[in-house]
């Protein structure tokens, strides 16, 4: 039997935003209109989220994307202590990569926009934010987009993670897009971001019929399905924290 | 019972989990490699620089003017893009593409002279049979197209053709495509007649390093026999700006744990090694043992103060490949030439190693930061070591910092025993990786 499963998924995209304990909700009429026009900078931190941070305002659309869809998780990383943070995988996927984030710094070459012309500078402020020290990697999908959940899964086989946060953002341009080999597999194209929390079954679970070969198509379905995950303190995540009874915050707001 | 307890979690079905990772634990060894540097193309010219110690860095008056920090870099000499481009006009306006096939004809090739070179083996206690060993040259033949594997690791790929857009310069149709990343790995297997798995990493300065953890994963996972893991970037005007910004670049040139060192050099190049079963290989090979990665969770652009992220690499890669810290010989170091990276990196080795720090070097005055080939061409330094038994030294180092450990290699030397190599890297987003490699001698 499979020994792993999703713990948490969440999905951002233009129709809306959820994990899969909110099910998929819509844009606040506030910013619904300019993501519909793909105007990504009127989505604010505070548009979904309560809580703080600092460095939302300075990093490029891809790692506020990224980031965005690990905070949705709702996961309850911030209760984890340092020494199981170092066992926490994550793994980025994403197609587009950078490239508006390039063009952006050939405009106006400044230091702060060049630390986001890598497609891995999102892991980075994700590791930042909740102190994730473990595997890590970065991929660019070549023929699918299901590498990310192959390689938290092998780094949960093997013992080198104890849970892996995988996720894949993009912003598609229209080049990429025109694409032949294009993998991007979103509904519609244009903009997504997604995670997903993997971890080692406890016992209580039963087989869905997703297969790990697309991390969007997985996260969305979960999302859009909804329903799957149980308050916060009594779900499957107390396994890996150690039997600890984590705080249900609702921080989505 | 409180029924939040019995709701279940979502599994993970079909193809996932531990049915179809089917975890070989044979070792993955090194069957043949390639590389293409400022100091030239081929295997000769990198084992004469290393075995000189000599720099392949040069200053390039065509940038001088522009405001760059500096104008010192590892450049691919002219005559090296005039043959590449002459062989293959397809793709002379491609020149991530042209880079990345050249380091991959060279592994081709040298995958074959291994084979007809090497002496015979004992495999498993006797001669190596058709069954347990194929010689070099036949291996590439004896797989077929759909077993065949790549893993391209970059960081901007034809970054190049963005510039050249920007600035209404003429670009290629083929070097607009491989400003996608992905793209390049396509179409270099393509190329080759890779048919199976394709990945392409890019992962900062650590690309090469978890590039070539991800090929030896795609053999012990079974689901490719050969792969080839390329790495390339180039030297451009838009990374040069950058680190101009950054005020990371030494105008002089790097000089890597030097007490005066200013900051690094870039460079461009690319590396490729094929990888294999062990058991296939009936000639002396370095086979990958251990692997590990970890992020400092501290800063974009800075590493870590205290190396612990580092170490935390190090120890994970000791850890799967089962050798003790004493039993490492040399550390090849990520040494770039900033001052934070190589005190960071000095405090990682302590943190490991404690007061017996093994010998290491840096090669980034060898040929500059190749950036996503700095691992793979790295890689194929250690390589030359194992081979030769020769430590490596650390080029255009001058007076030795010495708040480093002082088992910093200044020139190169005979090894007594050169058998276990420690390989790190370490990049913007806080990344780190280390590879234990293993030679296995004649």
């Amino acid at each position: 039997m499979n020994p792993f499963a999703v713990l948490a998924a969440s999905f951002i995209g233009g129709e809306g935003f959820g994990n899969d304990r909110t099910r998929l909700r819509p844009w606040p009429e506030t910013v619904a209109g300019a993501l519909q026009r793909g105007e990504l900078e009127a989505l604010s931190w505070s548009t979904l989220f309560r809580s703080e941070t600092s460095r939302f305002g300075r990093m490029d659309l891809l790692s506020r994307l990224g980031l965005m869809a690990v905070e949705l998780l709702d996961a309850g990383f911030e209760t984890l202590e340092p020494a199981r943070r170092d066992a926490v995988g994550v793994c980025v996927e994403t197609c587009s990569g950078c490239t508006a984030t390039d063009a952006q710094f050939l405009q106006t070459p400044l230091a702060g926009i060049f630390a986001y012309t890598l497609p891995s500078t999102v892991l980075g402020e994700i590791c930042i934010r909740h102190r994730f020290r473990g595997p890590i990697l970065c991929l660019l999908p070549v023929s699918g987009q299901g590498g990310s959940l192959e390689a938290a899964m092998g780094w949960l086989n093997r013992g080198e993670a104890d849970a892996c946060v995988c996720v894949a953002c993009d912003l598609m341009d229209k080049k990429f897009a025109a694409s032949a080999l294009s993998p991007h597999d979103a509904p519609g194209g244009g903009w997504q971001s997604c995670a997903v929390l993997i971890g080692r079954r406890t016992g209580a679970s039963r087989e869905h019929p997703w297969r790990p070969d697309s991390l969007p198509r997985l996260a969305r379905s979960l999302v859009i399905g909804g329903g799957h995950r149980p308050p916060l303190q009594a779900r499957s995540l107390v396994a890996f924290t150690d039997g600890k009874q984590l705080p249900c915050k609702q921080r989505i707001a | 019972m409180d029924p939040a307890m019995t709701a279940p979690e979502i599994a993970i079905a079909g193809s996932g989990g531990e049915s179809s990772q089917r975890l070989d634990a044979t070792p993955i060894a090194i069957a043949g490699s390639g590389e293409v540097t400022a100091l030239g193309l081929g295997r000769e010219r990198l084992e004469q620089a290393v075995a000189a110690n000599a720099s392949g860095l040069r200053d390039c008056p065509r940038l001088a003017g522009k405001g760059w920090q500096s104008t010192v870099g590892g450049f691919v000499p002219d005559e090296v893009w005039r043959s590449l481009r002459e062989r293959d006009p397809a793709h002379a306006g491609a020149p991530a593409f042209l880079l990345a096939d050249a380091a991959l004809r060279e592994a081709l090739e040298d995958l074959s002279s291994s084979g007809r070179n090497a002496a015979p083996r004992l495999v498993s206690g006797g001669l190596p049979s058709a069954a347990t060993a194929d010689l070099g040259n036949s291996l590439f033949d004896t797989v077929p197209p759909s077993r065949r594997g790549l893993v391209l690791s970059t960081t901007k790929a034809d970054i190049t053709a963005l510039e050249g857009d920007f600035h209404h310069r003429p670009v290629s149709d083929m070097a607009r495509r491989h400003l996608y990343p992905a793209l390049l790995a396509a179409d270099l297997g393509a190329a080759h007649d890779i048919a199976g798995p394709v990945q392409c990493v890019s992962i900062a300065c650590v690309s090469g390093l978890i590039a070539i953890q991800q090929g030896a994963l795609l053999i012990q996972e079974d689901k490719a026999d050969l792969v080839f893991v390329v790495g390339v970037d180039l030297f451009s005007d838009f990374v040069l700006s950058g680190f101009t910004v950054l005020r990371s670049l030494d105008p002089g040139g790097c000089r890597p744990f030097d007490a005066e060192r200013k900051g690094l050099s870039l460079g461009e190049g690319a590396g490729a090694v094929a990888l294999a079963r062990r058991e296939r290989l009936a000639f002396p090979a370095l086979t990958v043992t251990g692997w590990g990665s970890s992020n400092d969770a501290n800063h974009l652009t800075g590493p870590s103060r205290d190396g612990s992220g580092l170490a935390l690499a190090m120890n994970r890669a000791l850890k799967k490949a089962g050798v003790a810290p004493r039993g490492i010989d040399l550390v090849h170091a990520h040494g770039t030439g900033t001052s934070y990276n190589d005190a960071m990196e000095g405090m990682a080795l302590r943190a490991v190693f404690g007061k017996t720090v093994p010998p290491y070097c840096s090669s980034k005055g060898l040929f500059g930061h190749t950036l996503g080939a700095a691992g793979l061409l790295e890689t194929i330094v250690c390589l030359t070591a194992a081979r030769q038994q020769r430590l490596p030294g650390t080029p255009r180092l001058l007076c030795p910092d010495p708040s480093v450990p002082d088992s910093l290699l200044r020139e190169p030397r005979p090894a007594e025993s050169l058998r276990h190599i420690l390989k790190l890297n370490a990049g913007f987003g806080g990344v780190n990786a280390a590879l234990v490699l293993e030679w296995e001698g004649g």
